[in-house]
């Protein structure tokens, strides 16, 4: 058979892949990028063309800019916490113990279950008249009264935080779990005999095997923590006072609480572009982790 | 004092009894081999004494001390893996003195003992690489290294060869034998190859089933089994086992008419009692034409070649015979011939219990 034969038959197979990939994908994105260039409206209007103006003005704003800072310290923080929870609760239903499988399984259970029911969770959880967070903390003496930790500003982003660790740490922890195992017993027993105790075990033997895959665990969990949008619509829509508002609430009211569709689009571009930029680092990050432990 | 004294060990897992009681006494600079097959125990013995795995009751003691509850790193011993161990992401210098590192040995020590282990083992140019970027023999020097380094009392080594193919196999086997005349260490080598077993061994253990069956040099394992196990076990082809019945004061042979004298030091045995005869294949040699002695007639089936001997399986009373012989013998197959023995090398062996039975010394 020959190879132009191969060639064509494997873009036939592909054929209907592409064309739903184009319409749903492709198009839409080339028509946001011919939108980011004009003063469109949402409904009525096409816009006319103004070149980088919605760019510039998106770029200069002070609610972009006030928006990145929020957005990268919930990525950051969050992210953070994650890999270290993940890492240790790995650690832990690593070790022999009773009931391991069960609690195993327990874990995955926030991970599974859908943001929107894990957001409401949390809001009730954070509610200010019957919220649980605000009893258990009054009962055991570390509050005078009950707080609305969603509805003020310099709490709301840090119980975001935390409802959104407590849903994807579980996945880490499958991550490095999965790691964990397939570190071999007799390298860990050879430390044992070398004399490592239990950090220099976890240094020198463990953490090796467990870089590869949490560099892949960083990089999902960064570019979706970049992206954040319903976890936070649901439980703040971007308030008090914006202090919860990330780059995807912002696109969103741009684009549609404002209708200005235009610097909607050029926005959504920016955001696209600093997630393309995070995902190629850390692509880099990861195939040179790859290389030192090959 | 010895050096290393197992006693009494038995562990269990739930209710299999994985070690029944084993006793070993092993004097300084003795190279003892646990050999058997897989399953036998004998690589659960070896973690019991790195402190890898715990025994359920019995005592280890090396030097005076009981080393029972003490942690793997204070039990002064070393232990080599088969699948190297090595640490993927730290050099071979780094790998050969991490015990040294981690017990926080001065950097200028432990660089001279790493240095001088590296000499030892001819792997002084490869303390810059990393593991991944070494073949399989160089890994197993590396892990030798690591364990050299430490001095300890004891070496431990977990069917360190395994992983080798056979060209490197009896190079590392050499090189362990040359390492261990030099440095006169106690070691405790788990395998279940018995040429490495008879080759590296001072004393031999040969498992089977949690217990000991013979304790001994490689020349009595070898030349005086104490089971048919052992028998069956050591040896490549091996060891004949034919069965038997005494008359009169002969062996016959069972499902044939062949009789041969019963060896004087078996004298004691009664008539009519069933056994089993064990006679080594390389024990045996084609007989001359009317020669004398002790021979045994059997139908040659198969004839194999295998360079240094060649290896004759034939029947005698649909009892398979297997005889190595130099490899330039004539021999056909199909043919009758008689293969000459002397008495020394015939075993008798009870079927019931397994046991040799004992011969007038």
């Amino acid at each position: 058979m020959s190879g132009s034969w191969m060639t064509t038959r494997a873009w036939l197979l592909m054929l209907p892949l592409l064309v739903v990939m184009v319409s749903v994908i492709g198009w839409p994105l080339v028509d946001t990028v011919r939108l980011s260039f004009t003063d469109a409206k949402l409904v009525g209007t096409e816009g006319n063309f103004v070149g980088f103006d919605n760019y510039a003005k998106m770029l200069s704003g002070s609610n972009f800019q006030r928006t990145l800072v929020t957005t990268t310290w919930f990525a950051v923080i969050s992210v953070a916490a994650e890999m270290v929870l993940g890492v240790l609760a790995a650690l832990l239903l690593n070790q022999q113990f009773r009931g391991r499988t069960l609690l195993r399984a327990l874990m995955i259970l926030p991970w599974a279950l859908p943001t929107v029911v894990n957001a409401t969770l949390w809001r009730l959880i954070y509610n200010p008249e019957y919220g649980a967070l605000n009893a258990a903390l009054t009962q055991i003496g570390l509050l005078d009264a009950y707080r609305s930790w969603l509805g003020e500003p310099n709490t709301a982003l840090a119980a975001l935080i935390v409802a959104d660790c407590w849903k994807n740490f579980p996945l880490v922890a499958l991550i490095a779990l999965a790691a964990l195992q397939a570190v071999p017993r007799d390298i860990t027993a050879a430390s044992m005999v070398d004399g490592a105790g239990p950090l220099a075990r976890f240094r020198f033997v463990i953490l090796p095997y467990l870089v590869g895959p949490l560099l892949v665990a960083l990089v999902l969990r960064t570019i979706e923590a970049f992206k954040v949008f319903d976890i936070i619509w649901v439980m703040t829509r971007g308030g008090p006072a914006n202090s919860t508002r990330t780059l995807s609430i912002l696109v969103y009211q741009e684009a549609f609480s404002f209708q200005r569709a235009g610097s909607g689009a050029s926005l959504a571009l920016i955001v696209t572009l600093l997630v393309t930029v995070l995902a190629v680092a850390y692509a880099a990050l990861v195939r040179k982790a790859a290389g030192s432990t090959a | 004092m010895s050096a290393l004294e197992i006693q009494n060990i038995r562990k269990n897992y739930g209710a299999v009894e994985t070690l029944k009681g084993i006793d070993i006494s092993l004097q300084s600079g003795e190279f003892l081999v646990l050999l058997g097959s897989s399953g036998c125990g004998k690589s659960t013995l070896l973690n019991i004494i790195a402190g890898l795995a715990e025994a359920t009751s019995g005592d280890i003691r090396i030097g005076d001390r009981s080393i029972l509850g003490v942690h793997p790193k204070d039990r002064d011993i070393a232990m080599v893996f088969q699948s190297y161990a090595l640490y993927p992401n730290l050099s071979v210098r780094r790998n050969i003195g991490f015990g040294l590192e981690m017990r926080k040995v001065p950097v200028a020590e432990r660089d001279k003992a790493v240095q001088e282990a590296a000499r030892l083992l001819q792997i002084e140019a490869l303390l810059d690489r990393k593991p991944s970027q070494l073949s399989g023999g160089q890994r197993q020097r590396v892990a030798i290294g690591r364990a050299l380094v430490r001095k300890p009392q004891v070496f431990l080594f977990d069917e360190p060869l395994s992983n080798l193919d056979a060209k490197l196999r009896l190079e590392m086997r050499t090189e362990l034998k040359r390492l261990h005349q030099m440095l006169r260490t106690t070691v405790v080598y788990v395998t279940h190859d018995q040429i490495e077993a008879m080759t590296l061994a001072t004393r031999i253990a040969v498992m089977k089933d949690g217990r000991i069956e013979q304790l001994g040099t490689p020349e009595e394992i070898y030349n005086r089994p104490a089971t048919l196990y052992v028998a069956g076990f050591v040896g490549a082809p091996p060891m004949n086992i034919l069965d038997v019945t005494v008359r009169n004061g002969l062996l016959e042979i069972a499902g044939s008419d062949v009789t041969i004298p019963l060896p004087p030091r078996y004298a004691t045995i009664g008539d009519g009692t069933r056994l089993s005869l064990g006679i080594r294949p390389e024990a045996l040699r084609l007989a001359a034409e009317g020669a004398v002695g002790l021979t045994l007639p059997a139908k040659v089936e198969v004839v194999e070649l295998t360079g240094p001997e060649l290896i004759a399986t034939a029947r005698i009373g649909g009892q398979k015979l297997i005889a190595c012989l130099a490899p330039r013998t004539r021999l056909g197959e199909g043919e009758s011939r008689r293969f000459a023995f002397e008495e020394e090398a015939l075993h008798l062996f009870d079927p019931t219990t397994g046991l040799a039975c004992e011969g007038a010394p």
